[in-house]
């Protein structure tokens, strides 16, 4: 029973990673209708800004978080404003070819860095024994990572409920010209819906940095595996990027514990969540909590 | 028809028979002729080494590929970002039969353009089972059912033990009128195969556009309620436009295994889909030359990144690998900038030489 408590116990600090990657995502598409593919590079980006601030200048890493951050807050923010705003009204594999030619700039600029092709790690500054409870453990970095992961979700929900520009966005992504009608700058809407994504997306770099090392295949295959978790909560809802985020870590980690191995299998947990994607966009398209705004044809 | 049958400097069709002719003028036609002599004899009179006849034949290659990508992005205007994963199939279907029938089988060695047009033939059942979601999506989520199917793929390719796990899966030299087709010659036998196949699958597309099919794939394309009301069945159109490039892709696939004479999984991953995109887009989407000229322009990119890598490798510490960081900077810049300032793509500027010359010596 400890073994199933502990699957769902990495299941859950998984799918909050997920979730928290999916977020960057969800607030891109919610307000500019943009699937950004250059998700993934984002990540790696921020996780090696922090360890860069962290380990070569010397900065306390919490601070280095802080800063990358905001680093990537800029970045993405400039992004938005040099090459995705005159693709406003283009196709949309435009756009997402757009996003995948960025994705593949930052490839190479990170390639061009030792970052691109060796494993670094953070520095320890958590105690290295885990927490154990009745038989199921978790270390003190997946904790910290977890309750991180809360408080910007739950920071993000906040944001988008209360403050005037988070209720400015959500009108933008409700109706673009009602939104301009009543004084709203949509432009400024979408580089904040970048600047949002890039921050949100260096707090889940460093946080998986934290967790598995830092590896630039596994941060920027964060990019394509959260299509999956965003296309199960539903394009455009921050609670089902959530939701679908811990149910696609509880789905991986049970396939990776319990499928593997048996029946001849193995690898399970990197395919499933394809093949769930498929079934959900054949009967469900809109996701758990998204807008239904598929029309058939 | 103008009354001159060489220079015709504007249209002058009077009946939709008219039009749908291959050729317009005898000038096209000769020209036609002159550039297809030139692509045939080339080889013979001035022979390349081994190295440089490959990445001819990728290139061709990668056209086979890339015109069936056209059909489906270009000209139904549904996004596939599994293209590769097609080309894979059409790949693996003669990897299987290696691997059943041993790969110096006779069916491998000498009925070999059977086989390619099989494989191209699988590739279009498949194509056709992962266009069935196209009945219901649209845009983003169909782009992203294909990115599904891509992974899919790739997980099968390298789980499966009958597939090598992914390993390279040797496929035997085949056999010509005149014997065994040797190392020597290899290269230099496929490039005149490919040419063909790439020669008579572009007639292919250019009369399909001709035809009823042809025109509703852009009807569909450009609005599919109202291709829907006029009559067509915008789901069907989308199925066949999947299944005819999984054929294209099939047919790719299964050169690039006799090429290679081996099939291995690094060949068809997300990364070439994107590729495949990519030369889509910057030879012109919904175009048919430019699916020659984007092959072209990406893969001779490619190969002058890698010289360039290759000759400021020599001045930089031994450890740093400048290609791997430079190819995909050049690529992604290259998609980028197209987008942003030649949408239309390398077709476009061949448009405007076209219409140029056409009017000559008049402006418009």
């Amino acid at each position: 029973m400890s073994y199933f408590f502990q699957i769902v116990v990495s299941g859950v600090v998984v799918g909050s990673i997920y979730a928290l990657a999916a977020l960057g995502l969800v607030l891109v598409y919610k307000s500019s209708r943009v699937a950004n593919f250059a998700h993934g590079q984002i990540i790696a980006a921020g996780a090696f800004i922090t360890y860069f601030l962290t380990v070569t200048v010397g900065i306390p890493i919490f601070f280095s978080f802080l800063a990358s951050m905001i680093i990537t807050f800029f970045l993405a923010m400039s992004v938005e404003r040099i090459f995705l705003r005159r693709l406003i009204g283009e196709p949309i594999i435009s756009v997402i070819m757009v996003t995948i030619g960025l994705g593949s700039i930052i490839d190479g600029l990170i390639y061009l860095t030792p970052f691109g092709s060796e494993n670094f790690s953070f520095p320890e500054f958590l105690p290295q024994n885990s927490l154990s409870l009745g038989g199921v453990s978790i270390s003190w970095t997946q904790l910290l990572g977890v309750i991180i992961t809360f408080l910007l979700i739950g920071g993000f929900s906040w944001f988008f409920k209360k403050s005037t520009v988070g209720i400015s966005m959500r009108a933008v992504s409700d109706d673009q010209f009602g939104a301009m009608s009543v004084g709203i700058s949509v432009p400024r809407v979408f580089g904040l819906a970048w600047a949002a994504a890039g921050l949100s997306a260096a707090a889940a770099g460093c946080i998986i940095g934290n967790i598995t090392g830092l590896n630039f295949e596994t941060l920027h295959a964060f990019g394509i595996i959260v299509f999956p978790v965003v296309i199960l909560g539903g394009l455009d809802s921050i609670l089902g990027a959530v939701v679908a985020g811990i149910i696609m870590g509880l789905i991986q980690q049970f396939a990776g514990g319990y499928l593997d191995g048996n029946f001849g299998l193995s690898g399970t947990g990197n395919v499933l969540p394809y093949i769930i994607l498929l079934i959900i966009l054949l009967f469900k398209p809109h996701g758990l909590f998204g807008i239904h705004e598929i029309e058939r044809v | 028809m103008s009354a001159n049958p060489w220079l015709a400097t504007g249209n002058f069709y009077t009946t939709y028979k008219q039009e749908q002719k291959t050729f317009f003028t005898n000038l096209d036609r000769s020209v036609f002729t002159f550039f297809l002599v030139i692509l045939y004899a080339w080889p013979l009179l001035f022979p390349l080494g081994n190295k440089y006849m490959l990445i001819v034949d990728n290139i061709l290659i990668a056209i086979v590929a890339v015109m069936g990508l056209n059909l489906v992005t270009g000209f139904a205007g549904l996004i596939s970002i599994g293209h590769a994963a097609f080309v894979g199939i059409g790949a693996y279907t003669i990897a299987s039969f290696c691997r059943t029938i041993g790969d110096s089988h006779i069916l491998i060695t000498h009925l070999w353009p059977l086989l390619i047009i099989f494989s191209g033939l699988v590739g279009a059942v498949f194509g056709a089972i992962v266009g069935l979601p196209a009945l219901r999506l649209k845009h983003l989520y169909l782009a992203i059912a294909t990115l599904s199917f891509q992974m899919i793929f790739e997980w099968t390719i390298q789980f499966m033990s009958f597939f090598n796990q992914g390993q390279t899966i040797f496929v035997g030299r085949v056999f010509w009128f005149t014997g065994k087709v040797g190392r020597k010659d290899h290269y230099v036998f496929w490039y005149f195969v490919i040419l063909t196949f790439v020669v008579l699958l572009g007639f292919g597309i250019r009369n399909l556009l001709k035809t009823r099919y042809g025109r509703s794939l852009i009807a569909v394309r450009d609005n599919d309620r109202a291709a829907d009301a006029m009559g067509m069945n915008p789901g069907l159109t989308k199925v066949y436009a999947f299944a005819l490039s999984g054929f294209f892709a099939g047919v790719a696939g299964a050169l690039h295994a006799y090429v290679y004479r081996g099939v291995g999984f690094e060949s068809f991953t997300l990364h070439e889909s994107i590729g495949y995109l990519a030369m889509a887009i910057v030879g012109g989407l919904g175009t048919l030359n430019g699916s020659f000229w984007g092959p072209v322009a990406i893969k001779f990119l490619d190969l002058q990144v890698e010289r360039l890598a290759e000759t400021a490798g020599q001045y930089l510490p031994a450890g740093m690998n400048l290609a791997t960081a430079l190819k995909p900077l050049t690529f992604g810049l290259v998609i980028v900038l197209f987008l942003m300032f030649e949408p239309r793509g390398i077709a476009n500027w061949w448009r405007i030489v076209k219409s140029y010359m056409k009017m000559w010596p008049f402006r418009y």
